[in-house]
């Protein structure tokens, strides 16, 4: 099979990922609620993990780093934390559904939408200026668009939030692991990420990285002051509520140790480059539509005239080409780009993938685009 | 053998404690806190020798890393809170 869906999980990932998520199944409890040495060897990952992901993701204090159960979950907690009943939020036009929903769940919220054109950075800053004034409770925009891979300029988002006074919520779903992420570069209130994507996790762990004072979304047992009923008012126990799920922290220690060793830039320009590659080849078969640009990762969107998206990912699984077609969960990135008719398929790349499998793969698009009925 | 302990807010600050003395040599022992001097219950403490708790206490003033309580605990096992 050929694997081109790493935007929603990477499926080969390093083999240490597996080999100490199995072995911390076993020879690992639970971190902060017992002195024994089991207990205290989950503690002590845990920890690596904290610091591995602070390095990274440029926190200064490991404490900060939170493990959640996915992005979408710490993006709730991110939002709960800054976002109240009746309160306004400012939003990319890319978002996906783990930051509308959860919005729109809050009693009389306010969401207003910065939105810009496709790959057009300056204009989605643009938006972003008209929007955000002092009276936004929190500013949300994801690093890059899950659905076309285009980068939102958040550094300059970061600075104008700064400027204005607003907590800014970094989405870094589709960049953690792949660009730089830097929490105190941004002064970003919160980022979350997940662990099972760029990061070569497993599937069901995610970080929040807390820049800013965070409200418990869980409540219960942390290890830590017991005797009293209300959370501790200190990270990572406030957020961190329950047992832990270790194993997928011990997988995903594994994994953002293989991102550090390989570079981050270097997995970039890796994936960059099968990306453009099979863009290249892409834009030249007649009735393929590439969504392409300037601003843009190592993921694309496509369309084939004369076919349903869904159709094109169907036939490309029964030719052992794994893609995303639908709406992606970013009805709303589908809206801003004019695609929410159609949708659109979508591949994307990992460490693990080669040129060969991209070329294999265009191939069969273009097979696909030349029996299309037009 | 008589031992400071000194109190951490959490699990994680007490293996930052650990962590910071670590850097500059000094030893010191992620443990439990135990039950009679942790009154909201459950914390977690750092156990440093005797003889480096003033440089323990210095290093981690520096570092911004103060530490609110600090116990004494005899060989006896008895524990009795210092001025940190």
């Amino acid at each position: 099979m050929i694997y081109f869906d790493s935007a929603a999980t990477t499926l080969e990932k390093p083999p240490q990922v597996p080999r100490i998520s199995a072995w911390a199944m076993t020879h690992l409890a639970s971190p902060g609620r017992g002195g024994h040495a089991p207990g205290m060897g989950a503690a002590e990952l845990m920890y690596h993990m904290r610091e591995q992901a602070a390095r990274l993701f440029h926190v200064g204090d490991p404490e900060r780093v939170v493990l959640t159960c996915n992005a979408t979950h710490g993006l709730n907690i991110a939002i709960r934390s800054l976002v109240g009943p009746g309160g306004t939020a400012v939003i990319s036009g890319y978002e996906h559904n783990a930051v509308t929903r959860p919005l729109y769940a809050i009693p009389g919220v306010k969401v207003k939408v910065a939105a810009g054109a496709l790959f057009d950075p300056d204009g989605v800053y643009a938006a972003f200026e008209r929007e955000v004034t002092p009276d936004v409770d929190a500013v949300i925009c994801n690093h890059v668009s899950n659905v076309f891979g285009f980068i939102q300029p958040v550094d300059r988002i970061a600075k104008l939030c700064k400027k204005r006074g607003v907590p800014f919520i970094v989405d870094a779903s589709q960049s953690a692991g792949t660009l730089d992420v830097d929490l105190e570069g941004w002064g970003a209130a919160f980022v979350a990420m997940p662990g099972h994507k760029g990061l070569y996790g497993p599937q069901g762990t995610g970080l929040l990285l807390c820049g800013g004072e965070a409200q418990p979304l869980l409540y219960g047992g942390t290890g830590s002051l017991s005797a009293r009923q209300d959370m501790p008012d200190f990270l990572p126990d406030r957020l961190e509520a329950g047992t832990h799920n270790v194993c997928g922290a011990a997988g995903l220690l594994a994994g953002m140790r293989f991102v550090s060793q390989k570079g981050v830039g270097r997995i970039h320009a890796h994936e960059r480059a099968l990306a453009g590659r099979m863009m290249d080849r892409l834009e030249r078969v007649p009735g393929v539509t590439v969504f392409r640009g300037d601003s843009q990762s190592g993921l694309c969107s496509i369309l084939i005239d004369g076919m349903d998206c869904e159709d094109v990912g169907e036939e490309l699984a029964h030719r052992g080409i794994a893609v995303r077609a639908g709406l992606h969960c970013a009805p709303l990135a589908h809206q801003t780009a004019g695609t929410q008719d159609t949708g659109t398929v979508r591949l994307s790349f990992s460490a693990f993938n080669c040129s060969d499998q991209v070329d294999r793969a265009a191939a069969v698009i273009r097979t696909l685009a030349g029996t299309a009925e037009k | 053998m008589v031992y400071y302990l000194i109190i951490c807010r959490s699990l994680t600050y007490a293996q930052r404690t650990a962590q910071v003395l670590e850097r500059v040599g000094i030893s010191g022992s992620v443990q439990r806190a135990p039950r009679i001097i942790s009154k909201e219950g459950c914390g977690y403490c750092v156990r440093v020798a005797e003889r480096r708790l003033t440089d323990a206490l210095t290093v981690l003033r520096r570092e911004g890393m103060a530490p609110k309580q600090v116990f004494l605990q005899t060989a006896e096992g008895e524990y009795s809170e210092v001025k940190p």
